[in-house]
């Protein structure tokens, strides 16, 4: 018993030192991974795609509602946007004519996504080089093939260049993500064909969209072109809207009539015994009547 | 009768809805980013600048400007209407789509990523898990191999057909549904399922709801005591175009999920061809010869990427203890 | 109408006094289902945890007494109807029985559902929202419609006993008894065309009840042959269900006979006739039964699909004893007492006729449990102390509570009417009934 009790204090004196030492500690600060990406749309639309997430366990998790600072240039920076995250650590930002870019003397634009870090946050920034390259596409029908042609030439130096040895990817945007057709390989003169495979639906008309992309590409980014025409399979989906089944809310004719037959017939034999009753008591009451004027 | 899909035009009022709930399950909801902001890049300046210190989801000290922030009070309930509305949507399905979903067996290893965002995800009690993973043998002289299991979502849904009061249902878009605040709790649908693919609340389920939320079939949330849940194919997930939770979050790739009408699936990095991965895969469907055409399709594990043990390696002892009476069958 | 003093004494034991026997078994009756209403409580409060059943075994042994409730009701429509139908002399003093077991059978069966189902709050909605694809709102139909039938030939057959009592002039009973009786006679005097009607409304809901209890309970059965359930979906459910009822009612009927004989001392009236008659009809019954049975697991035994075997297998291994005793002993025992015309004492049938509904009873049990544990995806990844099933006290003590009901309504019913019919007693000569 003894030794329990000082047991006991002994605990209880040193105790407070460790919850001292606890408190004392800095806690540590998550380290946040930012992302930028250039995005040129088919329809020439650029923007500037920056995320902020941190790891834990193995798992990306976005960080939300973070103000950081989009900048242009090298030496000498300039700011283009202040951004917020959405609740998946994702901001963007639109270029358009009012914005100022710096480009160096290549013609490349470079760009810097800034994160100031917070108190429980540190900061963090990244950085990437974008050459503006013009990317088209011509989808044809040669001997009924369905031909797709890329070509893509880039500003170097105010010369126009073609963007040999680049890879385009040839894709159709699904619901979820993008479907791959082809990955192609950009020749000295910076163009390049692919075959459209002739069994893939389309929407109910047949419509899909084709789509060339450069899809994170070190120099260029995501640059894209894209088309909607008639080059897939109609797919006629429809489910009849007084469609008769088990699972479905209006039952099959069948059911119903032998329902309706049986309860009818048990029913209806219900209401005879149900007369006979009543047959029985009027024919009591009658009976009664007569004894009485007798 | 009256068909209630035909009461039902498009998706916009999803999205009234989606504006007076509030956005889901997160305990704050920032408006004016999702979505718009690829439009109007430059709003940030337009905020107040005003930053308010919050605790985020996973429970660190962030900051947030303050117009960015509907506080949990400040959302608005659905007015009834609305709720009504989006119920009949639910009911419906979305127009023009058929989804399914391929698990590809070679790369299942029991990792239970799936099951945890599930479970995370539509808020779900321990004991009631909705994805299921097994652990098969066919026979004595066959091999094991990892088996999740989602709802099939059938396209001859006994679970559908058994229901006296039409609390389970089935959409044009293949999926198959339940409204806990119609079912009365009656286990046909369980005994009817062949898959075991449903899940009873056997007690109240203590779900600690984010305030100003309204049930959603397509969540499902919060499941209720004496009711029937089961895998919903995260229909809210899809109506925003999104993949389901157990693909995203399988580290292996092992759930591909699409719209089979664009003969299109993906697990989130791989994009494949539904009828191509079935030719050259030999893809199949779980017992066929019940006639109850499931939506899941599975690609047979060959070729593994993982030993099946290892799907046992680093597991507790509780998981470990789910798979006592496993043998061939 | 008159009546002789003695049969209206000897049949209506408990309309004019009430016995301290009487009080002290409604009492204990009563207090069994006290505890039933107290395991209520705990379901409603707690939730169905409290149960046995789990994911996989969802319906336990609620469902089992339904079945099995259900069963005795419909047997007991089945063996009145053909009795009467058949104008077999000597159905008439077990006659009332059978209807009583049937009307209250019938009432008490339905609560077992109302135990199983999760949302008893939203029991309404069967009405509001119903699918007529679904079994269950088949069975909710014919239960409803089985209810009025019962209720209506019952009915029937009970005016002319409430005409003698009312007429009757120095019957001890309270006022609003009297008073009762009146109403309920309708007026009926006797006359040759009151007796026409009412024998012709008989006659017609006799056959009536006969072709309702068939169609109730094998759409029961559908509700487990329609799934695709190993075991469960079967084309024979339907008339082996049907089979099964009327071996468990006609042993109910025997056993029932055996108390009121030994309590209201009505040896006079139930003699071993009527037991080796009844007796008789449930060794061929039996036989049939016997005969659903193994044909049913001989196909399912030599087809061998996997899901079958499984399910046999387990049949013979965890549920041994009670498939031997369900199948075996539960089948042949009672045949073989019956058979030999030695053996055919009061108390051996009636002891056949207890083995008889407890096998039955089992039987339901290792139809709907054994197939629940067998599901074609094997019981993985879920809690190990979730696997299997066994009741607990609060399934045990609604059960038990279901049993006292059906005794205590029993009782109610001899405070208020004649256990065996006069009318049909005094009706022809008492020889020729007892022949």
């Amino acid at each position: 018993m003894r030794k329990k009790i000082i047991y006991a204090i002994l605990v209880l004196s040193v105790l407070p030192f460790f919850t001292l030492r606890t408190f004392g500690q800095e806690v540590t600060k998550i380290t946040p991974y930012v992302t930028l990406q250039y995005l040129k749309n088919s329809e020439s639309k650029r923007i500037l795609q920056t995320t902020l997430t941190y790891s834990k366990n193995r798992m990306e998790i976005p960080l939300q509602g973070m103000e950081i600072s989009l900048f242009t240039g090298t030496e000498k920076k300039e700011t283009i946007a202040h951004v917020v995250t959405d609740n998946k650590g994702i901001a963007k930002f639109e270029i358009t004519g009012d914005t100022k870019l710096i480009s160096d003397k290549s013609g490349a634009w470079t760009f810097t996504s800034e994160y100031n870090g917070n108190d429980s946050i540190d900061a963090g920034k990244s950085e990437i080089v974008i050459k503006d390259v013009n990317l088209e596409m011509s989808l044809t029908l040669v001997d009924t093939i369905k031909t797709i042609t890329v070509k893509a030439t880039v500003m170097e130096n105010g010369k126009e260049k073609p963007a040999a040895g680049e890879v385009v990817k040839i894709l159709v945007p699904r619901m979820f993500s993008n479907l791959l057709i082809s990955e192609l390989t950009l020749d000295d003169s910076g163009s390049a064909t692919a075959e459209f495979p002739s069994d893939l639906p389309g929407n109910k008309e047949g419509n899909l969209t084709v789509l060339a992309k450069f899809e994170e590409n070190p120099v260029f980014g995501n640059v894209e072109k894209s088309e909607t025409l008639k080059w897939g399979l109609t797919t006629d989906y429809s489910v009849p809207k007084s469609h008769r089944a088990l699972w479905t809310k209006t039952a099959p004719k069948w059911m119903i009539y032998t329902l309706s037959v049986l309860l009818t017939g048990v029913w209806g034999h219900y209401l005879f015994a149900l007369i006979s009753l009543i047959r029985i008591n009027i024919n009591a009451k009658r009976k009664a009547r007569e004894e009485y004027k007798i | 009768m009256k068909d209630e899909a035909e009461n039902v035009s498009d998706g916009s009022s999803r999205r009234n809805f989606l504006k007076k709930v509030g956005v889901g399950v997160g305990a704050i909801s920032v408006t004016g980013i999702v979505g718009s902001s690829l439009l109007k890049g430059n709003e940030a300046k337009a905020k107040s600048g005003k930053l308010v210190k919050l605790l985020s989801p996973e429970g660190k000290l962030v900051e947030v400007d303050q117009d960015d922030i509907k506080s949990a009070k400040g959302i608005q309930p659905a007015d009834n209407e609305t709720v009504e509305q989006h119920k009949l949507e639910a009911r419906a399905g979305l127009p023009n789509r058929k989804f399914a979903m391929v698990i590809d067996l070679a790369r299942c290893k029991n990792a239970r990523k799936c099951v945890e965002a599930c479970q995370e995800g539509h808020l779900l009690p321990k004991d009631h898990e909705w994805m299921r993973l097994y652990l098969l043998q066919d026979d004595s002289t066959t091999s094991k191999y990892w088996f999740p299991r989602p709802c099939f979502h059938c396209d001859k849904p006994m679970c559908v057909s058994v229901c006296p009061v039409g609390a389970t249902y089935k959409r044009a878009d293949g999926i198959v549904l339940i409204d806990n605040q119609r079912c009365i709790g009656c286990k046909f649908c369980m005994t009817g399922c062949p898959f075991s693919a449903r899940v009873f609340n056997w007690k109240d389920p203590e779900v600690k709801v984010p305030e100003g939320h309204v049930y959603d079939p397509e969540t499902n949330i919060p499941a209720t005591e004496g009711t029937v849940g089961k895998c919903v194919f995260c229909a809210d997930k899809l109506r925003l175009g999104e993949l389901p939770r157990c693909v995203s979050a399988c580290p292996m790739g092992v759930i591909y999920f699409g719209d089979i009408l664009e003969d299109t699936v993906t697990n989130g990095n791989e994009t494949e061809r539904f009828s191509k991965l079935m030719t050259d895969r030999a893809g199949y469907r779980y017992r066929e010869e019940l006639g109850t055409l499931p939506s899941v399709y599975y690609l047979p594990p060959t070729q593994r990427m993982f030993p099946v043990e290892s799907g046992l390696e680093d597991t507790d002892k509780s998981i470990k203890d789910r798979y006592k009476k496993v043998g061939p069958r | 109408m008159e009546a002789d003093r003695k049969l209206i004494t000897d049949l209506t034991p408990e309309i004019e006094k009430t016995s301290i026997k009487w009080y002290i078994t409604f009492f204990i009756f009563l207090a069994f289902f006290a505890v039933g209403i107290y395991g209520l409580y705990q379901q409603i409060d707690k939730g169905h945890i409290v149960t046995g059943m789990r994911d996989n075994v969802v319906w336990g042994f609620y469902i089992v007494n339904f079945i099995f409730f259900m069963g005795l009701s419909y047997s007991g429509a089945l063996i009145s109807g053909v009795l009467h139908l058949f104008h077999t002399g000597w159905r008439k003093p077990i006659i009332r029985m059978a209807e009583l077991i049937t009307i209250i059978s019938l009432i008490i069966g339905p609560f077992f559902i109302f135990f199983c189902i999760g949302r008893l709050d939203r029991l309404h909605f069967l009405f509001l929202y119903p699918r007529i694809q679904s079994p269950i709102t088949w069975d909710v139909i014919a239960i409803i419609t089985d209810l009025v039938g019962c209720f209506l030939y019952l009915y029937l057959s009970f005016i002319e006993d409430f005409a003698i009592l009312r007429d009757y002039p120095d019957l001890k009973v309270a006022p609003w008894k009297k008073k009762l009786y009146k109403t309920l006679s309708l007026g009926f005097t006797g006359t040759e065309q009151q007796h026409k009607i009412l024998s012709n409304a008989r006659m017609v809901m006799a056959a009536m009840v006969i072709a309702i209890a068939i169609i109730v309970y094998s759409v029961l059965a559908w509700i487990f042959g329609v799934t695709l359930q190993p075991g469960w979906h079967s084309t024979i459910f339907g008339p082996y269900f049907v089979i099964a009822a009327v071996f468990s009612g006609t042993g109910l009927l025997i056993i029932l006979m055996w108390i009121f004989r030994k309590i209201y001392h009505l040896e006079e009236y139930i003699t071993q006739r009527h037991f080796v008659n009844v007796g008789v009809l449930l060794t061929v019954i039996a036989a049939f039964y016997g005969y659903f049975t193994f044909s049913d697991y001989l196909t399912k035994w030599y087809g061998s699909i996997k899901m079958d075997s499984i399910l046999i297998d387990k049949l013979f291994t965890d549920y041994y004893s009670l498939f031997i005793f369900a199948n075996y002993i539960g089948i042949l025992l009672p045949c073989i007492i019956i058979a030999f015309p030695k053996f055919r004492t009061i108390p051996n049938i009636t002891i056949a006729a207890i083995i008889a509904v407890t096998a039955l009873l089992v039987n339901r049990y290792i139809i709907v449990i054994p197939t629940l544990e067998t599901p074609f995806l094997p019981i993985q990844d879920t809690r190990p102390d979730w696997i299997t099933y066994s009741p607990t006290w609060v399934e045990w003590s609604l059960t038990l509570a279901g049993v006292s009901v059906f005794a205590m309504l029993f009782m109610l019913v001899s405070k208020i009417a004649p256990i065996i019919s006069i009318s049909e007693m005094q009706e022809k000569d008492k020889n020729e009934i007892m022949k």
